[in-house]
C-alpha cells in the first residue's frame, strides 16, 4: 500500500507529534517557567514519519525522465562554452594569444581572466581567480573561456589558443609545504588557517599514565563524483539584470559571489536554483557563473556551461586529505587520561571551504570520548593539487577513521576487547564536547551495545 | 547529413554532422532529454537506451549508427499519467533520490526483464552493474525490480 505524502503529513497525523514535556504530562506552567524548553526529541521519541511509506513527490518526473536538469534546458540563440585548463600545476601566465581561436567560424566570443571585473572569490578568504590571470596555481585552474555555436566547436577552439608559461617550483606534499623553504603558493606561507583546542593539563596527564600510544593515520582525497556534472546557463534581460540558472546549492552565497566578481548590486542578479543531479558538497560555491555572465554580455546571447567529467575531477572541489598525528595516555584498565592531535589538511590550491572543514576536524578529531587533558593542533596548507572543499561531513569522517584505527590499537596493545574499550569511554549524558558543549541525548553506549547485539559480538569473540 | 532513426515507435529524422552521437541527437535535435550526458565515455550508463532491443551507451554510437534501427528511450515507456508497471515499482519503492540517473537505470531494468524474466539477484546487479547511482540507491533499485520480477513470475504462472 502507497500511502500519499499528504496523508503523512495530515493535520490529525501532526498533532500526535507531542512536545516531550506535554507527552511526559509536565503542566504548561512548569513548562514554560520551570525548566529550558527541550527542542530535540528524546532519543528514540517516535515521530509520525517513522515506519510510514511516502511517495516521493519528485519521483515521478525522475522516472519518466521528464525532470528538467541544467543540461535539458535551451534558450533561443544559445551558446556554448568551454574552459582551457592550465597544463601546469604551478606557473606564471607570460602571455595569452587567442586570435587564431577566435578566428575560427562558429566562435563568437573569448573571455580571460583579465576582463573580470573583480577576479576572486571564495567562502571564507577570496584568494581563488574565476579565470587565473597572474599564475596558474594546479592543473584545474581555467584560463580561458570560449563561447561558440555548438559545444564540440567551442572544445575544437581550446586547441587554437596559446598559452605562454614560466613553470615554477611545485609542492605537493602537505607537510613539505609547511617548511620555510617550500614554494609558496600565496603569499609568504603556505599554511592559511589553524584551529586550537586545549583543555586541563595534557603534557602531566601523560606522565601519568600506564601507556602511551602514538600512531599516524591519513586519508585520500576523495571527488564527490555527482552524477550530472556542473552546469550554469547565463542569459541577461532587457532591463539589465543578471539571469542565472545553475546547479549551484547555495544559491544565495552565490549570488552575493557573484556580484563581487561582477562589482555589480546584488540586487540586480537573480539565480535560480534548479533541481540538482547530485551535489554532496561539491557544488556549495560558484565555479563558472562569472565567466559565462561576462560571455553572455559580450556575445548579447544566452550562453550555457556544462562541465566535461574530467572538468569535474581536477577543477571541482574534493574532499580534503588529512594526515593526523595522535598521542594517547591510558591507564592500563582502558580509561583515557590525555590525548594530542595534531592535523595537517592539505586543503590544495585554494581555500574554499577548508576553514569551515579544518573546525569540524578538529573539534571532532578527539572521538565521543570522555579525556579530561586535551590538545588539538589544526593546520590547513596550500599544495598545487586540486582544490578541497565541502564535502558530507566536513572533515568529520577524516578524523572519525584516526581516531577509531588510534583506539583499535590502544585495545590491542592493553588486550582489551575493542568494544569494551569504547564502553569505558565514551560520551555519557551531560558530557562536555571538546569545546565545553554539554551534550544530552547522548546514546554512543545503547548504539554500542545494540550493534554488538545484533551482530553478536560477544559470542564471536569469547 | 540526414539520419532517420525510429524512436519510440515514430520515424524521426534529423541533419547532422556526421561526428554527432545518438546521445546529441535525441537531446539536441530531437528534444528527448530523458538520457542523460554523465560522463561521455560510457561509463556511467546515465544515457542508456535500448537500440533494436540491445541496451546501449547513447554516447558512445554514432547516430548514423542507429539510422534505421529502432531506438527506445525513458521517454517511450510509460508518461506522467499513466507509469509502465516496472516505473510504477521503481515510484514505490521510491529508488532515486536526485534521479538523474534514474532513466538509464530503468531502461537497462527493462532490457534484463524483457529477456530474463525472472532473474536472481545476482543477475540484476550484472545488468545494472553499467549504471551509476552516486546517491547511493543501488539496494532500492534492485528490490525494485526483483519484486517487479516476482510479480511477473507470479502473473505468468497464473495465465
Amino acid at each position: 500500500m502507497v500511502i500519499k505524502v499528504e496523508d503523512a503529513l495530515r493535520a490529525d497525523r501532526l498533532t500526535e507529534l507531542k512536545h516531550p514535556d506535554e507527552a511526559a504530562g509536565v503542566p504548561a506552567v512548569a513548562r514554560k517557567e520551570g525548566r529550558a524548553p527541550q527542542i530535540v526529541p528524546d532519543a528514540n521519541q517516535q515521530t509520525p514519519a517513522v515506519g510510514q511509506r511516502v511517495t516521493r513527490p519528485d519521483s515521478r518526473p525522475h522516472i519518466t525522465g521528464q525532470t528538467r536538469y541544467i543540461d535539458d534546458l535551451s534558450f533561443p540563440n544559445m551558446l556554448h562554452m568551454k574552459i582551457l585548463r592550465s597544463e601546469h600545476a604551478h606557473a606564471r601566465i607570460r602571455a595569452i594569444d587567442v586570435s587564431e581561436a577566435e578566428k575560427m567560424p562558429g566562435v563568437v566570443a573569448t573571455l580571460t581572466g583579465r576582463e573580470i571585473p573583480v577576479n576572486s572569490f571564495g567562502p571564507s578568504y577570496q584568494d581563488q581567480p574565476v579565470l587565473a590571470d597572474e599564475k596558474v596555481r594546479h592543473m584545474g585552474d581555467g584560463v580561458v573561456a570560449v563561447a561558440a555555436e555548438t559545444e564540440q566547436l567551442a572544445q575544437d577552439a581550446l586547441a587554437r589558443i596559446k598559452v605562454e608559461y614560466e613553470p615554477l617550483p611545485l609542492v605537493l606534499d602537505p607537510l613539505e609545504a609547511m617548511n620555510d623553504d617550500a614554494p609558496k603558493i600565496h603569499g609568504d606561507s603556505n599554511i592559511y588557517a589553524t584551529k586550537a583546542i586545549r583543555k586541563g593539563d595534557v603534557e602531566s596527564a601523560l606522565a601519568e599514565a600506564d601507556l602511551v600510544m602514538e600512531g599516524r593515520f591519513s586519508t585520500q582525497m576523495v571527488e564527490h563524483v555527482p552524477m550530472e556534472p556542473h552546469a550554469t546557463i547565463a542569459m541577461w534581460e532587457p532591463d539589465g539584470r543578471l539571469k542565472i540558472l545553475s546547479s549551484l546549492g547555495r544559491i544565495t552565497l552565490g549570488r552575493a559571489d557573484v556580484a563581487r566578481t561582477l562589482d555589480m548590486p546584488v540586487n540586480r542578479i537573480q539565480i535560480v536554483g534548479t533541481i540538482v543531479g547530485g551535489n554532496f558538497g561539491g557544488k556549495n560555491e560558484i565555479t563558472t557563473e562569472p565567466v559565462l555572465a561576462l560571455l553572455a554580455r559580450k556575445t548579447g546571447r544566452p550562453v550555457k556551461g556544462v562541465f566535461t567529467r574530467q572538468d569535474e575531477f581536477v577543477s571541482s572541489t574534493t574532499r580534503h586529505p588529512f594526515i593526523m598525528d595522535y598521542r594517547t595516555g591510558v591507564r592500563k584498565d582502558g580509561r583515557i587520561l590525555a590525548r594530542k592531535v595534531r592535523i595537517v589538511a592539505d586543503g590544495g590550491a585554494y581555500c574554499s571551504w577548508s576553514e569551515t572543514t579544518l573546525g569540524k576536524g578538529a573539534i571532532l578529531s578527539v572521538g565521543p570520548y570522555r579525556i579530561d587533558h586535551l590538545e588539538v593542533k589544526a593546520y590547513a596548507v596550500y599544495t598545487n593539487k586540486t582544490t578541497c572543499g565541502a564535502m558530507r561531513g566536513f572533515g568529520a569522517p577524516q578524523v572519525c577513521f584516526g581516531y577509531e584505527s588510534h583506539m583499535d590499537d590502544i585495545a590491542r596493545e592493553l588486550g582489551i576487547d575493542p568494544l569494551e574499550i569504547r564502553l569505558r569511554n565514551a560520551f555519557d549524558e551531560g558530557s562536555s564536547s571538546p569545546t565545553g558543549q554539554v551534550l544530552h541525548s547522548v546514546a554512543v553506549k545503547e548504539s554500542l551495545e545494540t550493534v554488538a547485539h545484533r551482530v553478536g559480538w560477544r559470542e564471536q569473540t569469547s | 547529413m540526414e539520419i532517420t532513426i525510429r524512436v519510440n515507435g515514430q520515424e524521426r529524422t534529423a541533419s547532422v554532422p556526421p561526428e554527432t552521437t545518438l546521445l546529441t541527437m535525441l537531446r539536441a535535435n530531437l528534444g528527448l532529454t530523458g538520457a542523460k550526458l554523465g560522463c561521455d565515455v560510457g561509463d556511467c550508463g546515465a544515457c542508456s537506451v535500448l537500440v533494436d532491443g540491445e541496451p546501449v551507451n547513447a554516447c558512445l554510437m554514432l547516430a548514423a549508427q542507429a539510422a534505421g534501427r529502432d531506438v527506445l528511450t525513458i521517454e517511450g515507456l510509460g508518461d506522467f499519467q499513466e507509469l509502465s508497471p516496472l516505473q510504477e515499482m521503481f515510484e514505490l519503492f521510491s529508488s532515486f533520490q536526485c534521479g538523474f540517473c534514474a532513466p538509464g537505470m530503468i531502461i537497462s531494468a527493462k532490457a534484463l526483464l524483457d529477456k530474463t524474466p525472472n532473474p536472481t539477484a545476482a543477475e540484476v546487479r550484472e545488468a545494472l552493474s553499467g549504471n551509476l547511482c552516486r546517491c547511493t540507491g543501488y539496494t532500492k533499485i534492485i528490490d525494485a525490480v526483483m519484486e517487479m520480477a516476482s510479480r511477473g513470475a507470479a502473473e505468468s504462472e497464473r495465465a
